[in-house]
């Protein structure tokens, strides 16, 4: 092709993509678009058409994907349930009368929520709606209550089920229990971080963060007893998925139906719920689903053009210190997540980086453990793009209902937070077992 | 990070005529589609109490798993234009004048336009060739065609619905 060989070829066309990108074209377009050329060019047109006849079917009716569209549903059920306040109550009656106590149950409740739902987003705007008024009204800064709960939300995605982590387990050719298994001690460990700093907030300025009232034992049974359909769907969900009872999709179909019942008794499906459930998983289900489709596009050029395998063997070649290789790919996901979303930046990259991973010594770990804790890894690179300017989404969505806070001073006052999430990308960078260790001793 | 984000693209004015069947067609596919991924719930519960109870699973819920998927997925596109909810990058063009935003916007949504009218027919041409042969799914017999059934209809909405928006930005770029 024009003298071009494979990898200048690949190279020009991620350079292309780049420029679309910057154009506003749609991440998934662009994609399409810069396969479509490449394909083009290296195979012809014909073949193109050819292979478009049955590539968006055969992307689409992958039976693990399903529980991607199942999990959105099951997120808009329970946002319209109210398990969200639930949530808080129960966090807030344990722990509301420690320094910070209720920021921090706020926290703890993204946590909670983040188990039955797999977007950070959600999560972050549920419960700002729940916490933000009441954080206010015993006194708690709203800087400090934005921050928390935007940092909070990114807990959403970590905290299985995820999206991201499914699509990161078929596109790698993992197991999604295991993926999902393996996020979960570094789901809790980020949880504890983000407490530990705001209990280090609320001793440095104690205005901040007062101290709640102290609940009796009583009080606190009934609080935790309301957020059963949380727990019961978490074990059914992640029980059923990892005990092989279920298949990831049967768990997600009982949750998706559990979800519907707690909203439907709850009231939340009455006049309009129901059909803006229907209508909030339908766009989320689109944009993540044509983007899938675009990178499908885009994977099938790049293999033509085998950059993917010259790029990996490549950067092995180079005999660089594999943590530095490792420290490389975080680096560019930290550049790239200031301005993407995690979801492209995973399909986009993983194709890419997987390859050099696997062909890289770390920790002398087995290919499959690898390939999980390189998941998990990334996928918390990714999330910390959720809260960092410029297009920190998570801030964006906290930020909107403080309205009086400016944006910048909660960039500032989540800058603690980013300090615990490298800590803890660094306690898991050198200490793969973090993750591995569930799915190790059970 | 999964989730359903309103781009920026700044609103042309109301919908008219045309403008009113789309969006209500793009609403009745979203809604299709859920209503779908209930079904496809409800088939696996029934499937699991089949077979924990009564030693009878759903046959071939596996390759209703993989149709109901398709449709559900391919029904949800034409909505998320709809709303303009497809992922951009706008952290390059945020300080852009408006005119600049609204021609990128009309010209993503035109490539959009070509490739979703592009997948519809591909995928319509596929579907004609194989009502003609005998190629069915394993377990239930389903043929294979079924499948494309859905999704022909729904990159055709979508790829109406993008072609539509172009032509909304450019008519407010003029105004």
């Amino acid at each position: 092709m024009m003298g071009l060989t494979g990898i200048e070829l690949g190279g020009v066309m991620f350079a292309f993509m780049l420029v679309l990108l910057a154009l506003r074209v749609h991440i998934g377009v662009a994609m399409l678009l810069t396969g479509s050329v490449g394909y083009t060019m290296v195979a012809g047109l014909d073949p193109l058409l050819n292979y478009f006849k049955g590539a968006a079917y055969a992307r689409y009716s992958i039976y693990d994907l399903s529980v991607v569209p199942l999990f959105l549903l099951m997120g808009q059920f329970a946002t319209h349930g109210g398990l969200s306040k639930a949530l808080f109550k129960a966090g807030n009656a344990m722990i509301g009368h420690w320094r910070g106590g209720m920021a921090m149950g706020a926290v703890t409740a993204c946590a909670g929520f983040g188990a039955i739902c797999g977007s950070s987003l959600a999560t972050a705007a549920t419960m700002g709606q729940v916490a933000l008024p009441e954080l206010k009204k015993h006194g708690y800064s709203e800087r400090l209550s934005a921050a928390a709960i935007a940092a909070g939300g990114t807990l959403g995605i970590l905290i299985p089920p995820s999206v991201p982590l499914v699509i990161y387990a078929i596109i790698t050719e993992q197991n999604i229990a295991k993926m999902f298994l393996a996020a979960f001690i570094p789901g809790l460990l980020a949880a504890v971080g983000y407490m530990v700093v705001i209990s280090i907030i609320a001793r440095i300025s104690p205005e901040d963060a007062p101290r709640g009232i102290k609940f009796t034992w009583m009080q606190r049974l009934q609080a935790l007893s309301e957020t059963w359909p949380v727990i019961l769907i978490f074990i059914v969900v992640i029980g059923g998925i990892y005990g092989g009872i279920f298949t990831p999709t049967e768990a997600a179909s009982i949750g998706t139906l559990a979800t519907a019942i707690v909203a439907w008794t709850s009231g939340g499906l009455k006049g309009r719920g129901f059909l803006d459930c229907l209508y909030g998983a339908a766009g989320a289900t689109g944009m993540i689903f044509l983007i899938l489709l675009g990178a499908d596009i885009l994977n099938v050029f790049l293999a033509l053009t085998q950059v993917h395998t010259e790029l990996a063997s490549w950067v092995v070649g180079l005999n660089w210190p594999p943590l530095g290789v490792l420290m490389v790919i975080i680096i560019i996901y930290l550049v790239l997540g200031c301005i993407m979303d995690s979801l492209s930046m995973i399909l986009l990259t993983v194709p890419i980086f997987f390859p050099i991973i696997m062909g890289i010594d770390l920790w002398g770990l087995g290919a499959d453990d690898k390939a999980i804790w390189f998941g998990i890894l990334a996928l918390m690179v990714v999330e910390v793009g959720l809260i960092t300017p410029p297009v920190g989404m998570n801030v964006f969505i906290i930020s909107a209902m403080v309205k009086h806070v400016p944006m910048k001073e909660i960039f500032k006052t989540i800058l603690p937070f980013l300090a615990s999430d490298f800590v803890r990308i660094a306690l898991l960078v050198f200490f793969p077992s973090i993750a591995l260790v569930v799915f190790q001793i059970f | 990070m999964a989730d359903l984000i309103l781009s920026t693209a700044t609103d042309a004015g109301p919908d008219t005529g045309f403008g009113q069947f789309l969006g209500a067609a793009a609403k009745i596919f979203a809604v299709l589609s859920g209503i779908t991924l209930i079904g496809m719930a409800l088939m696996s519960l029934t499937s699991i109490v089949g077979r924990t109870f009564f030693d009878a699973p759903v046959m071939g819920d596996y390759e209703l798993v993989q149709i109901a998927c398709a449709a559900a997925v391919s029904l949800a596109l034409p909505y998320t234009q709809w709303v303009r909810g497809h992922v951009i990058v706008d952290f390059f063009t945020a300080k852009a004048n408006n005119t600049v935003v609204l021609t990128l916007d009309a010209v993503a949504a035109a490539l959009l336009c070509v490739f979703a009218l592009t997948f519809s027919w591909r995928m319509w041409v596929n579907m004609v060739d194989l009502m003609d042969g005998w190629d069915a799914s394993l377990m239930l017999n389903i043929p294979t065609w079924w499948g494309y059934a859905p999704m022909v209809p729904s990159f055709l909405l979508l790829g109406l619905i993008a072609g539509y928006h172009c032509i909304k930005d450019i008519r407010s770029l003029r105004s």
